[in-house]
């Protein structure tokens, strides 16, 4: 079940990151919006719990507007040092406000999803995640995804074909930005604690390094980085902080070698995989 | 009832931070406008600095020995990031993403490399001098007057190098055009690793020297990065001037308002300077000073 919703939260930030240019740091913090969202209105108000995932996805898309600004007018590196102020910011606050989140200690006032029935959860989350994914999907393979890559490639360009640009990118990264907020409540219900420690700015870069290690230049990629990344530190759990190192390591190859990332790279799996994915 | 005594105390004391934050600042911004790289592994060199004097001092005995070693050694990682690392990025389209990306690796790596073989234990430093100091009712430190002159000391140093010596002028010209600079005989290359390594220097003294104060951990240089990260943006990616004002007045703000707040919202207040800044002018407090 976490592997799906990391895959769908990587995938998310990829729709933002590599389709749109917009190099967000604040993804995760908007994950644990939706997660704080999502579990405060089911816990402190007594909305139904299919409701408040939602909520989640709203409160995403709430929380990202007022940084929505600054990242229209901004480019490259500077959208991504706003939105990582941005994102710590929510995390102090989900600190700081301990009286609404429960403070460092995180927050488990709510009860699971279907009563607890483990099954019927994971078939939820599943499906969730495929819906969400082939939305996102379906987002792209149609002229909207072309703009999207036009805006990547050369805001300017877009801009004088007569797209409005603005428009697009904030549709993509409020689009983007709801579905992490889903992502979080589904990761909030599966976890039945939520704490400000998923919210930290090491969390995005996880989740940053499975996008750029798997491929930020297509949605697929975030199959393959969530799966490749993800598998590779559960194999690697006993050995602890040693899994880090790896990433870091990887972080730094893919970079320097990879530029598309592992799946968007020649092997001899590549060109197969972009024909599914990469239209 | 806050007293003035307490508010003056809060500037001193926030003045004293200002200059250790400017101290790692300056790097930050140094090496952005010099050679576009923002460098997530600036926060990693501090704790390499930190752990290079750790250690020194604890062979030599010597204060002295521990600074100047942190120094070349951080030099000498700075200048090898650049080359091994920066250098083969230089020709891509998205320059600016993949060298932050590539810098975050880089620190993610070392920091836990160094967490798995020295372990995450903290390591106490020695006080430099336990002194202090009553003028007037205000407080004084003495160990953090010395850092702060040391401080004010490289900074000059650093100042004097970069507009007097014709390393200086190389540097100023591979930042303005390093195309135009490599036709009038400079190599922007070996600029590149130079300004990478005062850089990252300048974060190594003042990871050994901000010691004492914080102790040593390999996580130790997010906090202090953060920091200069929101001085850097708000005095203005690539304006030295415009970073030492920022690192001042931010510190003395961050003081001043942990008279009535935690430090948790005391950081939230800084961000919010930062992204209000930014949005403003993209170009931070550097870009007013100039024009």
């Amino acid at each position: 079940m976490q592997l799906f919703i990391i895959v769908l939260l990587v995938g998310s930030w990829i729709f933002i990151a590599g389709y749109f240019g917009i190099f967000t740091f604040a993804h995760v913090a908007l994950y644990g919006v939706g997660a704080y969202a999502a579990v405060l209105f089911v816990g402190e108000f007594g909305v139904p719990p299919l409701l408040s995932i939602l909520i989640a996805g709203v409160a995403a898309m709430l929380f990202c507007l007022p940084i929505a600004y600054p990242v229209l007018r901004l480019k490259g590196a500077y959208v991504g040092m706003v939105t990582l102020a941005y994102a710590e910011i929510i995390y102090r606050g989900t600190i700081i406000l301990r009286d609404v989140t429960g403070g460092p200690t995180g927050y488990t006032n709510f009860s699971p999803l279907f009563g607890g029935d483990q099954l019927l959860m994971y078939y939820f989350v599943v499906s969730v995640v495929v819906l969400l994914m082939i939305v996102q999907y379906g987002f792209l393979v149609n002229r909207f995804g072309l703009v999207a890559r036009a805006i990547r490639e050369s805001e300017e360009a877009a801009e004088m074909l007569g797209n409005n640009v603005p428009r697009y990118k904030l549709s993509g990264f409020v689009i983007g930005s709801a579905i992490a907020g889903v992502a979080g409540a589904l990761q909030a219900y599966t976890l039945l604690i939520i704490s400000p420690p998923m919210l930290q700015l090491s969390q995005m870069i996880e989740i940053m390094a499975m996008g750029i290690i798997g491929g930020p230049r297509m949605i697929g990629g975030a199959v393959f980085g969530g799966v490749a990344v993800f598998g590779l530190s559960e194999m690697l759990r006993d050995v602890g902080e040693v899994r880090l190192i790896i990433w870091g390591a990887l972080l730094v190859i893919v970079t320097l070698f990879f530029p598309n990332g592992l799946a968007g790279s020649d092997f001899g799996i590549r060109s197969r995989v972009q024909e599914l994915f990469d239209r | 009832m806050v007293s003035l005594e307490l508010i003056i105390q809060q500037i001193v004391n926030g003045v004293f931070f200002g200059g250790q934050l400017a101290l790692i600042a300056v790097g930050l911004t140094l090496i952005w406008g010099v050679a576009r790289v923002l460098n997530f592994s600036h926060g990693a060199l501090f704790m390499i600095g930190g752990f290079v004097g750790f250690f020194a001092l604890k062979i030599s005995g010597s204060i002295l020995v521990a600074i100047l070693s942190s120094i070349v050694v951080v030099f000498v990682v700075g200048w090898i990031i650049e080359y091994a690392l920066i250098e083969p990025l230089r020709d891509r389209e998205e320059f600016d993403i993949s060298s932050m990306v590539i810098t975050l690796g880089f620190a993610i790596f070392i920091e836990n490399t160094i967490l798995v073989e020295i372990g995450s234990s903290r390591r106490a430093f020695p006080q430099i001098t336990n002194a202090a100091w009553e003028v007037a009712g205000i407080s004084v430190n003495a160990q953090r007057l010395l850092i702060f002159l040391i401080s004010v000391v490289a900074l000059s140093l650093l100042f004097l190098v970069i507009t007097r010596t014709k390393l200086g002028l190389a540097i100023r010209a591979v930042s303005q055009d390093s195309e135009t600079a490599l036709l009038m005989g400079v190599r922007p290359k070996r600029i590149y690793a130079i300004t990478f390594g005062v850089s990252a220097a300048l974060a190594g003294l003042a990871g050994v020297l901000l010691a004492p104060l914080f102790a040593i951990y390999p996580s130790v240089g997010w906090y202090p990065f953060l920091l200069a990260f929101i001085v850097v943006m708000v005095g203005g990616l690539g304006s030295v001037r415009g970073t030492l004002i920022a690192a001042i007045g931010l510190a003395v703000i961050r003081s001043i308002s942990m008279i009535w707040v935690a430090s948790e919202t005391a950081m939230i207040i800084l961000f919010v300077i930062m992204i209000v800044i930014l949005v403003a002018t993209p170009d931070g407090i550097g870009g007013w000073i100039s024009g």
